[in-house]
């Protein structure tokens, strides 16, 4: 009975328009009979889920299901945590080659104050779409064009974390900032021109110039931080006209809110990362496209990586044609702390595949899981809230007929804060509606 | 008729004993063969002979002195065709500076050094086709290759398949996303509408430039003399091709109704279109592609880049395919190439197509649309040993190519490419450690000169 | 015995030559002599008892060189010195054919300042809408009538052993007709040797995506393959008009196109540049669909395709300028074996085809520093490039391929008198050229202006220098030789990398020298004047107009 009304209200999901996630607010669920892959140990066979709440209230085996739960029959599928793309432009961007539909990069160089929070966009078609390959959440990254680093501001703003679900960003809202972004001034001597469609070359010296003003007021603006910091614990404080950037950056300075850093040449990294520990900051490096040769270091200084996508070119004519699908595999086995996100909003939905490529070349397969799942939380601060199938996390999760990196898999059942969310979404909608047009 | 067979004959007789000479056998064996035409064969082999695949099945005899390569728990699929990249090409890709450009040749610029040649190859791929940009509704002409990593430009082209050319209509011919740098004249055209036009404009001028040689070369074959031929025009001569029906179009287009405008001029000029690229909305009129005739080459999963792409869905290879279309997944994109199996493989999920159906779409299916389906495509005697050897399903996301073969020849072997690896770095350090100036090689570290303004002009 | 019948034929031949009126300008003045400042020089000429490397034929290691009237008159080892002939003692110096640069813009104006984006930009040439707009085009220029006599060059190259050049413009896709110079002459017609000895082809688009056709490579073979075409035709329906012109239509007018005609039925050699072995095998095929013959120049990967060169029988001239490593790029850039490859292997091109049995001959390619040249050849020698090969690559071979080997490129009686004489092997970096003679005229290398005071200080010496410009002290080193006579050679590094000394001396306690900077198009001189005490010097170096006090330190001296 009480399962006829669930799949009753599933299909009623299923008939609306891009739909926001929550339902009527609820009750209680149980998933049960389904192979339940924690992530907070080994893989429970014929288990069961119990939801409250929004929250996992119970997980394993013989368990009971609670009266007036509705139950939904996990026979011979599979449970995982939703899918984390830990950086993305969800909700940011709809159409990248119109720039009234994108809100990525602000005008200015240091933009600590701004928050991708703001901006986010709960109708974007691009969050259905992503829901519907079993990515649950994600973070809302402002700034730079393409896999981090190169291109933006210095600082484009602060970066969001939040539920695919929700018909406002208050309902979507799991942190709202999770780090500031900052894309590490790249010394690129070589530039193209999109408006000219060529390539222009600079003078190291002019472009290392650049850089090293780049750094420097950067640091000039951590250290008026740290003084505007300062002032506002003194008892002067009143008087002291308020600065929303310095106040912004407080938290940064007093390694309370971490730096998420974009850099991907060597160069850069090393230069990321010498600048972070000398000013105390807490790091995160995000595309790594070249980390695997600092990865040492990385792992000495407790930096974790959120990788940009395995299916990318590799950086240098030489490297060897796999090295991006390598690179996951060997900061893992190095001790790095890795995660492994899409940097993109419409392909957001790609991200078990961005996983799954890393693992013939040396991630384990529970890694890779992780690396979607668990490990951005970690890395991110919210992994006492999400990233697994544990008693009192956010029930955020997914049920698939198979294993989720695969590509025939299907995502049978997707619970975003303990609802359970439709995976209908405009692609959907235009194939059902052109697969009737008469012959 | 008794003459030409002898002539035949004695061609043979002198092609026979190099034939003869250079003899070379593989086999492939204990494999999975997804033949894509006639089924998977376990346990099965692949005799090559002189690059061409002589037997399939499960008893093949190994005849003394062929090479064996043992596939045991492996996969061989035919080579991947990738019916949209612009790798291989030196000097740009985009004739952009005219709405027509028909005499910019792909084939002149093929540019063998490309290391994305061997990045694609080792993701599979065997073949491409190799396309002008699409910044004009009507671009350069193609050069369908062979990724025969090593050959030189001329080594590389896939002799004998038919020639093509690149149409590009919507938003990129008429440039809505570029802006031109100031003081720049705009390009005409600046719309649908003009794009149609150049290319109707074009296809006049080209009926008319083909009358003028077909009654030249009718007056001189009749003894006519003191002719004065039309003078030559290298812009018209590829659009002479199309109408004869010579050389096949490729049409980069997004949106349903330019699809269809597309169509629509072809059939007036009684021409046909081989396929339409990117096709997004192919799926809107997939019936009238059938109809047509024209071939439909997708991407997986991308969409909402720009406008036209904005009603992209994954499913459009599955709908075009249920509508009888012809369809390939391609890549237009060096890194997107390195897993064509994996995108194809998203048609199961996305429009539930069969193994076979989905992996057509990257092999047989490509080669129908370039015309090289004779060589290429599939796993049948007689046809090129263009093959792919997987350790693991060829769908499946952790499969990864072991060997790729061309013409029975091993261009990409996983394991020598990782045992070659040390030797690159060696070289390297070697060469830039020659280069260093002799001072340096001395002592390591130069103190950082400081450079004040100016400096460059100093002498 | 063979060289001395030819020589007999040869006094003859010249004895004919002297009926003939005055032929060549050294010999015309067109003041009277009672104008002239300084003495007509010589006219006859005979060097002695000097080695003499004919390149044509074995070396003679103790000859004798007759010039008259321009001309080579006499060469071996028995010759009779003619009694009106202005001798020169040859011992201890060595005489070589006058040195060839196969290709240069010697003469021709220099490119304006800039990039080539805001050269166009400021000329505002309008854009290319097609073929049809023979875009870069300048196909009938002729570098013979372009020829500036002040181009500082011509005498620089000559001071270091080069008499003659092959000379045309560099810009657009078809910049035009190739001159065979002399470098030396009082007007511009007086240094041609020949014209026009080939036409130059660029692939490099002048174009782009928003700024006119071509805008690509594929653009420029495009064009190249229609505006050749268009010539053929053209020639047709001018033959066909002229004959008859009554109701026809005009055919137009197209100055562009008669020079690309006749590069076909003349057989021209068409100039076409290609470095990497692709670029060679493209230009090969460019030639075969312009149905031309063609040099190539530049081939430094040419080591990879010297056999498919010799099959087609193309020349080749081989650029000088050996790839280096961008001096302005990211240093901590890594570049692809590929290009590493190169790199090293550049050099060993000219063996390749020398092996290969390709004709190749050497060019300077934008080398500021003509000394630099010869260190470059010398390069190649050390790569594995025989030295009469290197030094056939300097002379006679460049003749070959621009069809003048009937009159230069070697020391036989008969040939244009433009010899270099050195005090040893022209590739050791310590040999000096101690004269050189254009058309018979013989040039000294001493530097006008020089002091012949006695050295009383020694330069040898790793120095220090320190600019004292207007933004902050600048730091340059200085290598520096000083031979016995006050010559110095060495050369100074600084932010732009190392420049060759050119010119530079000491004489008493002061000091002069000077060199050569490429910037962009541009090639510009440095002179150092100053003196020394102790292992300081001070003194000024002028750039341009500027000038700018300068001091030094020798460190390294005990």
């Amino acid at each position: 009975m009480k399962r006829a009304t669930f799949l009753a209200s599933v299909a009623l999901l299923a008939g609306a328009l891009a739909a926001p996630a929550h339902a009527q607010k609820a009750v209680v669920y149980a998933l049960t009979g389904a192979k339940i892959y924690t992530l907070a140990g080994p893989p429970i066979e014929n288990g069961t889920v119990i939801i409250r709440d929004g929250k996992i209230a119970a997980v394993g085996t013989g368990i009971e299901v609670p009266a007036g739960a509705e139950v939904i029959d996990a026979k011979g599928l599979q449970v995982y945590p939703g899918l984390f793309d830990s950086y993305s432009r969800l909700g940011l961007t709809e159409i990248g080659q119109v720039s009234a539909t994108v809100d990525l990069n602000e005008l200015n160089q240091y933009n600590p104050h701004l928050n991708a929070y703001s901006a986010i966009h709960p109708a974007s078609e691009h969050i259905p779409v992503a829901r519907a390959n079993g990515i649950t959440h994600a973070v809302s990254a402002p700034g730079g064009g393409g896999f981090g680093g190169g291109g933006g501001a210095v600082i484009p703003g602060q970066a969001t974390l939040i539920n695919l679900s929700g018909w406002t960003v208050e309902e979507m809202d799991i942190r709202k900032s999770v780090g500031l972004v900052l894309n590490w001034p790249s010394m690129q001597t070589t530039t193209f021109d999109l408006s000219t469609f060529e390539t222009r070359q600079r003078p190291f010296a002019e472009v290392k110039k650049e850089y090293e003003e780049r750094v420097g007021k950067l640091e000039e603006w951590l250290d008026a931080a740290r003084q505007y910091a300062q002032a506002m614990v003194s008892p002067a404080a009143s008087t002291i006209e308020r600065d929303q950037k310095l106040e912004a950056l407080v938290p940064v300075v007093k390694g309370e809110l971490p730096v998420i850093v974009n850099a991907n040449q060597e160069r850069d990294i090393r230069n990321a990362l010498e600048f972070c520990q000398k000013q105390k900051l807490r790091m995160i490096l995000a595309g790594g496209g070249e980390a695997w040769k600092v990865k040492d270091e990385l792992k000495k200084a407790g930096v974790p990586v959120i990788l940009r996508p395995v299916q990318t070119l590799p950086m240098q004519e030489d490297d060897p044609y796999d090295r991006p699908n390598t690179t996951p595999g060997e900061l893992n086995q190095a001790g790095v702390k890795i995660a492994i996100a899409t940097f993109d909003s419409s392909d957001s939905r790609t991200l078990p595949y961005e996983a799954g490529n890393a693992v013939p070349f040396g991630l384990p397969w529970e890694e890779a899981i992780k690396a979607i799942t668990l490990y951005p939380a970690q890395i991110l601060g919210v992994g006492d809230q999400l990233g697994s199938i544990e008693v009192g996390k956010r029930a955020n999760l997914i049920v698939t007929d198979g294993d989720p990196l695969e590509f025939k898999t299907q995502v049978r059942y997707l619970f975003i804060g303990g609802q359970p969310t439709s995976m209908e979404n405009r692609h959907h909608q235009l194939y059902e509606k052109y697969r009737a047009r008469p012959k | 008729m008794k003459l030409r067979i002898l002539l035949s004959i004695a061609l043979l007789a002198v092609a026979l004993p190099v034939a003869a000479q250079q003899s070379t056998v593989t086999v492939i064996q204990n494999a999975t063969i997804l033949t894509v035409t006639q089924g998977t064969i376990e346990g099965g082999s692949i005799l090559i002979r002189d690059g061409k695949i002589a037997q399939v099945g499960k008893d093949i005899k190994v005849p003394a002195g062929a090479t064996v390569i043992d596939a045991t728990g492996m996969y061989v699929t035919p080579g991947i065709i990738d019916c949209h990249s612009h790798i291989a090409i030196d000097g740009g890709v985009n004739e952009g500076s005219v709405a027509v450009s028909s005499m910019a040749r792909i084939e002149d610029v093929i540019d063998p050094d490309d290391v994305d040649i061997y990045r694609d190859l080792a993701g599979g791929v065997t073949a491409a086709n190799l396309l002008h940009g699409s910044a004009n509704p009507i671009g350069g002409t193609n050069a369908v290759i062979k990724l025969r990593w090593g050959k030189d430009a001329r080594g590389l082209l896939f002799e004998g398949a038919p020639p093509g050319i690149k149409f590009a209509l919507g938003e990129n011919p008429k440039r809505s996303n570029f802006t031109p740098p100031p003081g720049t004249p705009r390009r005409y055209p600046n719309t649908r509408m003009g794009v149609m036009d150049v290319i109707r404009q074009a296809f006049i001028e080209a009926r008319e430039y083909k009358k003028q040689w077909d009654d030249y070369r009718k007056r001189s074959s009749a003894g006519e003399k003191n002719l004065l031929p039309p003078p030559r025009n290298l812009t018209l001569e590829p659009l002479v091709e199309i109408l004869e029906g010579k050389r096949l179009v490729h049409a980069h287009a997004y949106r349903a109704d330019e699809i269809l405008q597309l169509i629509r001029l072809a059939e007036e000029f009684g021409f046909k279109i081989a396929t339409f690229q990117h096709v997004l909305e192919g799926y809107k009129v997939a019936d009238e592609m059938a109809r047509h005739g024209a071939g439909g080459s997708t991407f997986s999963d991308w969409w909402a880049y720009k406008v036209e792409a904005y009603d992209a869905i994954p499913y459009n290879a599955a709908l075009m395919t249920e509508r009888g279309v012809v369809v390939s997944i391609n890549s237009d994109s060096a890194e997107e190439a390195r897993h064509l199996n994996q995108e194809a493989a998203k048609t199961m999920k996305f429009g539930g197509l069969s193994e076979t159906e989905a992996l057509k779409l990257v092999t047989l299916n490509p080669a129908k649309q370039l015309g090289i389906d004779k060589r290429v495509g599939s796993i049948e005697v007689g046809k090129d040993a263009d093959l792919v050897i997987y350790d693991k399903h060829p769908l499946s996301v952790y499969s990864v190519p072991q060997k790729v073969l061309i013409d029975g020849e091993v261009y990409f072997d996983r394991q020598k490419d990782i045992a070659h690896r040390a030797e690159i770095e060696k070289e390297r350090k070697e060469l830039k450690e020659k280069e260093k100036p002799k001072e340096q090689k001395k002592d390591e570290k130069k103190p950082d000169e400081k450079k004040p303004e100016g400096a460059e002009v100093m002498p | 015995m063979r060289l001395r019948r030819r020589s007999l034929f040869v006094v003859s031949w010249i004895a004919a030559l002297g009926l003939l009126p005055a032929l060549n300008w050294a010999q015309q003045s067109t003041k009277g002599s009672g104008q002239a400042d300084t003495p007509n020089p010589p006219r006859r000429y005979a060097i002695r008892g000097a080695r003499i490397v004919p390149v044509s034929g074995p070396v003679i290691e103790n000859g004798t060189i007759v010039l008259a009237n321009g001309v080579i008159t006499a060469v071996g080892a028995n010759i009779t010195v003619p009694p009106e002939a202005w001798v020169i003692e040859g011992k201890g110096l060595t005489v070589y054919p006058g040195l060839i640069d196969a290709l240069t813009t010697i003469g021709l104006p220099a490119p304006a300042e800039g990039p080539p984006g805001a050269q166009q930009a400021q000329q505002r040439v309008p854009r290319s809408e097609g073929a049809f707009d023979r875009p870069g085009t300048t196909s009938w220029e002729n570098a013979a009538d372009q020829i500036k006599t002040d181009d500082k060059r011509i005498e620089n190259w000559r001071k270091h052993g080069f008499t003659s050049a092959v000379t045309v413009s560099d810009r657009g896709l078809i910049p035009g007709q190739a001159a065979f110079i002399n470098l030396a002459g009082e007007r511009t017609n007086d240094m041609i040797v020949r014209t026009p000895v080939g036409l130059r082809l660029n692939l490099r688009a002048t174009g782009g995506f928003f700024t006119g056709y071509p805008g690509s490579l594929m653009g420029v073979l495009a064009y190249h393959k229609q505006v050749f075409a268009d010539a053929e035709w053209s020639d047709k329906v001018w033959a066909m008009y002229s004959a008859n012109p009554k109701g026809m239509e005009r055919p137009a007018y197209d100055r562009s196109l008669p020079p690309l005609h006749s590069a076909v039925v003349n057989r021209w050699p068409v100039l076409i540049p290609a470095t990497w072995a692709k670029e060679i095998q493209r230009a090969l095929q460019l030639c075969q669909d312009l149905n031309v013959n063609a040099i190539i120049f530049g081939a430094h990967q040419g080591y990879a395709v010297a056999d498919a060169l010799a099959a087609r029988r193309v020349p080749v001239l081989v650029s000088l300028k050996w790839p280096e490593r961008e001096r302005e790029g990211d240093p901590d850039a890594e570049e692809p074996l590929r290009v590493l490859r190169m790199r090293a292997r550049a050099p060993s091109t000219p063996a390749a085809l020398q092996k290969a049995g390709v004709k190749f001959a050497f060019y300077s390619d934008g080398i500021a520093n003509p000394k630099d040249v010869l260190k470059n050849a010398k390069k190649a020698i050390d790569a594995g490039l025989p030295a009469d090969a290197a030094l056939r690559a300097l002379t006679l071979n460049a003749a070959e391929i621009f069809g003048v080997a009937d009159r230069l490129g070697s020391v036989e009686p008969g040939k244009i008198a433009n010899l270099v004489v050195t005090d040893g092997d022209l590739f050791e970096e310590k040999t000096k050229v101690k004269m050189v003679f254009v058309d018979g005229r013989k040039f000294e290398a001493h530097e006008p202006g020089r002091p012949q005071e006695k050295p009383v200080i020694n330069l040898t010496g790793k120095w220090k220098l320190t600019i004292n410009a207007p933004q902050g002290p600048e730091e340059r080193t200085a290598d520096l030789t000083m031979a016995e006579d006050g010559t110095l050679s060495g050369s100074v590094t600084g932010p732009r990398g190392t420049a060759s000394i050119t010119s530079g001396w000491v004489s008493g306690n002061k000091f002069s020298f000077t060199v050569s900077i490429t910037m962009g198009p541009r090639t510009l001189e440095a002179t150092y004047n100053g003196t020394m005490e102790g292992n300081k010097m001070t003194g000024s170096v002028s750039f341009g107009p500027a000038t700018i006090d300068f001091t030094g330190t020798r460190p390294d001296a005990n």
